[in-house]
């Protein structure tokens, strides 16, 4: 089993391949052999019989033995001598046997003639008893013979049995035929068994060579290397298939690997902004500003608000990566009404000269995390607030729908051109818009508000007219 | 080594916080500074003004950098244009090339380096001969050999030294505090006491035979400066 366990899959196949391959050869081949062999000696001896019955029947009627009454005197040695040199020829010789079992005539004579065996005991008791077809293979001084009994008796309807004749024939040509015979059998199932191992591997190496592709892919994937592809030779075997679906897994792998990439570059490309404001300032400083206060205290200004970019881009950052994980929603029961009237408070604080106003629907309860909610909400808002003029309305409301409560920020600020607006919840994306107030985001807002709607089973779009306003939607759940 | 007119920069960058260490660190170093915010403002400042050289950000609110770099080229203008940008492949770098910048930076850089660019694209342009030699009075410093001479006869000075020197050369009647000295001459990582200023400067007044009144004055609880002979009296 070790051994077994350490061939490839493909030693393995061609292996199994070959043993079932030799012994459904040698199957067919011992048993056609057999088969030969039988139907030899079934011919013989009903060759051989056919031969012996007319001279048996004159034999009867020349003799008087054909009456019922006469067989009841014993054979005589003389009358049966006559019938065994009758039956007696160059390759059959032929004894008779009475019914005590003596042998009382042997039609051997001539020195070619063959020697007949001695009867066997069991067999002739089943002769004497009255059965007709007792053959059986013998030997003569080592050799093969083949021995028919034939039970003697007055006419073939007769039950009485008087005598057997015991006929005999050398089997040594059909010997030699058969070992012939034997001899092509075994150089044929050689020279099939070996056609059949050479195609027989080859063909599992044409089956197994996109299994050797898929290796290789494999191996090279783990060294990093996602581009190679395995090639497919065959579509539609299980092994091609198999193929075919592992190219489609490595273009998501790699897909989701740019992805990823891409969005450390974002995020690395992020912190650079921040960290070369900070390099230089400290740089400028160190160089000389120093011992200027006025210097240091604008440099310092601006050194603070580029580290607070730098922990609000971290904060953010980990509360994506801590979305990915639904075990960090704490989700409770909330009621809507009382939700919003909350939140509306917040959010007049933060409008400053525009106007944020609820637009309650139908109250209704919903499971959601308090937190995560007020978070999306919030960024919404500060999305609508950055890109919208002083005095314009920003509306918060909602509508309930059959199975979810669909919630929507409105606002009327200069919208979002329609070639943007399909990459706006791609993390770090940011259109070209100029802030109206407030200070540049960072591009991970609405990608942060998509993950924790996400995280409630619920969905977000958003529409938008340039010059009008934009309108984001979200979906949670009822409870 | 200066024209009497200070050297004009353009800084077109949307960063308020670039924008300030950049205008503070440049003004210091003696050049005047027009910082603009956005691409088209950019424009037309560089329309308005003469200035010797712009620092141009790749990405601005309106028009990118690139457009802009391509706009001033397409102009007949050979201005030296530095470019910043954040992004590290060659295609961005190819990019800025292309459309007709000189150099190119890529944030976060350090200022040292921005100087000496500024200084590289400025001497290019044939906007300053930079004398390798400065020369105050009978004192004579060459940057290229590092030699230093007072009255023709030469004087032996460390790197320490030499660098002193140089910055009270370069800016004569400004006041340096040791703290300043320390970071400028010795890097900006350097562990030790402001003490080990004053020792250099007194290695350095002696082997310039510098007796009160001194050429490098002491200015109480501040710091050191630099004052040519013709003043001192």
């Amino acid at each position: 089993m070790r051994f077994w366990e350490k061939l490839s899959l493909r030693a393995r196949l061609g292996l199994l391949y070959a043993a079932l391959l030799a012994i459904s050869v040698v199957v067919v081949g011992g048993y056609s052999y057999w088969n030969i062999w039988q139907l030899f000696i079934r011919n013989k001896s009903c060759h051989i019989r056919a031969r012996a019955k007319p001279v048996i029947e004159h034999w009867l009627r020349d003799n008087g033995l054909a009456k019922a009454d006469s067989s009841l005197s014993p054979l005589k040695s003389q009358t049966a001598l006559l019938l065994a040199r009758d039956l007696t020829s160059r390759d059959t010789v032929a004894i008779i046997v009475n019914r005590k079992g003596d042998i009382i005539a042997n039609g051997k004579r001539l020195p070619e003639e063959p020697v007949a065996p001695a009867p066997d005991e069991q067999y002739l008791r089943r002769a004497l008893s009255g059965e007709n077809e007792v053959t059986y293979r013998g030997q003569v001084k080592g050799k093969p013979v083949l021995v028919m009994l034939i039970p003697l008796r007055p006419h073939p309807a007769s039950a009485r049995v008087f005598g057997v004749v015991q006929m005999s024939t050398t089997l040594a040509d059909i010997k030699a035929i058969l070992f012939r015979h034997g001899a092509m059998l075994v150089s044929l199932m050689a020279i099939i068994l070996i056609l059949g191992i050479t195609t027989g591997f080859w063909l599992i190496g044409i089956s197994l060579r996109d299994l050797q592709g898929l290796l290789a892919s494999c191996n090279q994937i783990s060294r990093g290397n996602f581009s190679k592809v395995v090639s497919v030779k065959n579509r539609h075997d299980e092994i091609g298939q198999l193929a075919l679906s592992f190219n489609h897994m490595l273009e998501k792998l790699e897909a989701a690997f740019a992805s990823q990439r891409r969005f450390v570059a974002n995020a690395a490309h992020e912190l650079m902004t921040p960290l070369t404001g900070l390099r230089g300032s400290l740089e400028v400083l160190l160089r000389g500003a120093q011992d200027d206060p006025a210097a240091i205290a604008r440099l310092s200004r601006g050194m603070y608000k580029e580290v607070n970019r730098l922990i609000r881009l971290c904060e953010q950052l980990l509360g994506l990566s801590r979305l990915e994980n639904t075990v960090n929603v704490c989700k409770q029961p909330l009621v809507l009404s009382e939700f919003f009237d909350d939140f509306i408070a917040r959010a007049r604080l933060l409008a400053g000269e525009r106007s944020v106003v609820l637009q309650p629907g139908v109250d209704a309860r919903i499971s959601a995390d308090p937190d995560l909610l007020q978070q999306v909400l919030l960024n919404l808002l500060s999305n609508a607030l950055r890109y919208s003029a002083t005095e314009t309305l920003i509306v918060i409301s909602w509508k309930l729908l059959p199975q979810e409560v669909e919630i929507r920020v409105s606002d009327q600020g200069q919208g979002i051109d329609a070639e943007i607006l399909p990459h706006i919840f791609e993390p770090f994306y940011q259109g070209k818009s100029v802030v109206v107030s407030g200070e540049k985001g960072i591009g991970l807002g609405l990608s942060l508000a998509k993950a924790m709607v996400e995280a409630h089973q619920g969905t977000i779009r958003i529409t938008s007219e340039p010059g009008e306003g934009t309108t984001v939607y979200f979906t949670l759940p009822l409870q | 080594m200066k024209n009497d007119d200070k050297i004009k920069i353009l800084v077109i960058e949307d960063d308020p916080v670039i924008t300030e260490f950049l205008s503070t660190g440049l003004k210091y170093e003696g050049y005047e500074v027009l910082p603009r915010i956005t691409g088209k403002s950019g424009l037309d400042a560089w329309q308005q003004i003469r200035v010797d050289l712009i620092i141009l950000d790749v990405m601005l609110p309106d028009i990118d950098g690139f457009e802009v770099c391509r706009y001033i080229r397409d102009h007949g203008s050979e201005l030296p244009i530095l470019m910043l940008t954040v992004r590290k492949e060659v295609s961005d770098r190819v990019k800025g090339l292309d459309s007709g910048a000189d150099d190119y930076l890529t944030k976060p850089f350090s200022f040292e380096e921005l100087l000496a660019r500024i200084r590289a694209l400025l001497r290019r342009g044939g906007k300053v001969t930079e004398n390798s030699r400065l020369r105050v009075e009978n004192l004579e410093l060459d940057l290229e050999t590092r030699e230093v001479s007072r009255s023709g006869e030469r004087v032996a000075l460390t790197p320490t030294e030499f660098g002193l020197l140089e910055l009270f050369m370069r800016y004569p009647h400004r006041v340096f505090t040791r703290e300043t000295l320390l970071n400028r001459v010795l890097g900006y990582d350097f562990d030790g006491g402001t003490n080990i200023v004053d020792v250099h400067i007194s290695h350095l007044r002696n082997k310039l035979g510098d007796r009160p009144p001194h050429l490098i004055r002491t200015i109480y609880a501040v710091g050191y400066a630099f004052y040519p002979e013709e003043t001192s009296g």
